[in-house]
């Protein structure tokens, strides 16, 4: 058998163990699993936007705040369905992307990632003086609670997948190519007739939108919302150590990240104030011992790619 | 009418210390084109150093500079030596992630040294007000801040200008090899100035802890200011460095007052993307 043929019955397996889960599985290790599905879905929107185009944002709390958010309205509000609040989540989040775009896009590098966070920390402010969603008190999703732990755990699991099927499908195309020809020389690129904006705006859209669909997910799943932990920084922390752990600029990474993150989450959940301070040493020394992320350092060792996103 | 020139008044007042939280931040892009996300986090350890001692010997804060300020200095040349050296020439982003590493350990380490309860440095001159023509109060802790503040920039002028240090750093500065050829380590010279950044930061720090109540979490609070002042100012420039720190001081307060005080943080930050859209390399920086 060709080591092709083995990935894909491999990746089959995994699959269909995956979907099986909530049948066979304890209520424990669903609840695990819809916790690094969702992880990895916004580690690797992250991704997309700090590996693959240059965009360190510090500000993709932004789009989770504003996807938590659209859902409690949205639901309870207005009594639409949950799914479809949870999709206009992401349809809200890319309009926000859309209107802050002039300006952010102005921005370069260092300029760019402040400019995202102070974004987001400016709608934190307008949310907990905004009486509609009852200031900084938060808001419980009630509709969430008619749910059980496997419908959303075949959320995350349907927004994990999609994203990592886009992501790959992505990379391999035409603009995939055009992102990498922009991270190796972007004058060169330019020069040969890429369009770096259009590129890089495409990726963040797309981003925005899937990290609001999934902040959506996420907030069925911890069922209350509040405006300074939803638009806080504590997230990029969170999508920062996975990517960084995983390794940043590759499929697998946050896959891997995300994994590492949650089960070291529970462990460490027992000492509280220290698991923050273990998670931060973790990310100073592996951008100095293994600065690829364990996916990339494996990559390296073995000569061997997950997701091959070169053209063969 | 006249009652409106108080969060005017007061508005330039903060900015002094505004400039002073942003100073170290506008002073190490200057000098090694680096962010240090930790700055906040150094800013905010001062003011529980300044507490301890306080509590311990029962002196004035201002007083406490004598202990906060050399053991910051350390700390601040060890973190260049130890940790921000090995990255300088990898780009922008290990800069950006150590740093961010950094100020989660360093928020996390106070939360559990001095639980998460609001502290003050107390002392008399918090509650006093001089009265300006019977038309409007002026905290005299404002007037502090601001005499302190400006002493503190004109102090790094100085440095800057006239000492072997201060040359030997604008030196790395502007031309690398050109330093390392007239002999100057550029690592050492990069963590002595790490040293006085932080310094800068301490001296905030204790400012803002005799001025305001805080937590370990304002760090955060506090880099954002500190970004807005230097960005609106301009990354690396003493003046604009200033100037923005009267801008965003003028705008929090005068913002505050007309939309409320709630939002009184987000008329600072509508005014930095403002700026940021519209100059992004700041008022008075070079680009």
């Amino acid at each position: 058998m060709s080591s092709n043929r083995i990935r894909i019955l491999l990746a089959a397996l995994l699959l269909i163990a995956l979907a099986t889960l909530p049948f066979w599985a304890t209520r424990y290790m669903v609840s695990i699993l819809l916790l690094i599905c969702l992880y990895m879905t916004l580690a690797s929107m992250w991704n997309l936007l700090a590996g693959y185009s240059g965009l360190i944002s510090l500000g993709q709390q932004m789009f989770i705040g504003i996807g938590g958010y659209s859902l409690a309205v949205l639901s309870m509000y207005h009594g639409l369905p949950i799914f479809l609040s949870v999709f206009l989540g992401g349809v809200i989040s890319v309009l926000l992307a859309v209107l802050i775009s002039l300006p952010i896009f102005r921005m370069k590098g260092v300029y760019f990632a402040i400019g995202t966070w102070i974004i987001a920390e400016a709608l934190g402010i307008c949310f907990s003086n905004w009486g509609y969603v009852r200031y900084g008190m938060g808001l419980f999703i009630q509709p969430a609670y008619r749910l059980s732990m496997s419908t959303i755990y075949y959320a995350a699991l349907v927004l994990c997948i999609g994203s990592i099927a886009l992501i790959y499908l992505l990379l391999r195309s035409n603009l995939g190519l055009a992102l990498m020809a922009i991270r190796d020389d972007d004058r060169a690129s330019e020069a040969i007739g890429v369009n770096i904006f259009r590129c890089k705006f495409t990726c963040f859209l797309l981003s925005a939108f899937i990290t609001g669909m999934t902040a959506g997910v996420l907030y069925l799943n911890t069922i209350f919302i509040q405006p300074f932990e939803a638009f806080g920084i504590g997230w990029t922390v969170k999508l920062l150590f996975i990517v960084i752990i995983g390794g940043l600029g590759t499929v697998a990474g946050p896959i891997v990240g995300a994994a590492v993150f949650v089960v070291l989450q529970q462990y460490l959940s027992e000492y509280v104030g220290f698991n923050l301070i273990i998670f931060g040493t973790i990310t100073i020394s592996v951008i100095f011992f293994t600065p690829k992320g364990i996916v990339g350092t494996f990559q390296e060792k073995l000569g061997f790619e997950i997701f091959p996103i070169r053209r063969r | 009418m006249l009652t409106s020139l108080e969060p005017l008044i007061n508005g330039i007042l903060l900015g002094g210390l505004y400039a002073v939280i942003g100073i170290g931040l506008s002073m190490i892009f200057g000098i090694m084109r680096q962010v240090n996300l930790a700055h906040g986090e150094l800013m905010i350890l001062a003011s529980y150093f300044s507490l301890v001692f306080l509590q311990l010997l029962g002196i004035h804060p201002l007083v406490t500079f004598l202990f906060v300020l050399p053991a910051i200095f350390i700390l601040g040349y060890l973190i260049q030596t130890f940790l921000f050296n090995w990255v300088l020439e990898k780009g922008m982003e290990p800069y950006l992630m150590i740093s961010f590493g950094l100020s989660i350990i360093l928020q996390n380490a106070m939360l559990l040294l001095f639980t998460p309860d609001a502290r003050t440095l107390q002392t008399s001159l918090a509650i006093k007000s001089i009265n300006v023509f019977n038309l409007f109060y002026v905290p005299v802790i404002y007037l502090v801040d601001f005499v302190v503040g400006f002493l503190v920039l004109g102090l790094l002028h100085l440095i800057m200008k006239k000492t072997y240090l201060g040359w030997a750093i604008r030196a790395a500065s502007d031309n690398l090899t050109a330093a390392r050829l007239m002999g100057i380590n550029p690592k050492r010279v990069y963590a002595l100035a790490m040293g006085i950044a932080v310094i800068t930061a301490a001296i905030s720090g204790v400012l803002v802890g005799m001025t305001f109540t805080f937590y370990p979490h304002s760090g955060t609070q506090y880099l954002i200011i500190a970004f807005g002042v230097v960005i609106i100012g301009g990354l690396g420039s003493l003046p604009g460095t200033f100037l923005g720190g009267l801008i965003l001081g003028v705008s929090q307060l005068v913002g505050g007052r007309i939309i409320g005080p709630g939002l009184q943080l987000l008329s600072g930050y509508i005014i930095l993307l403002i700026v940021l859209t519209i100059r992004p390399q700041g008022i008075l920086g070079r680009k």
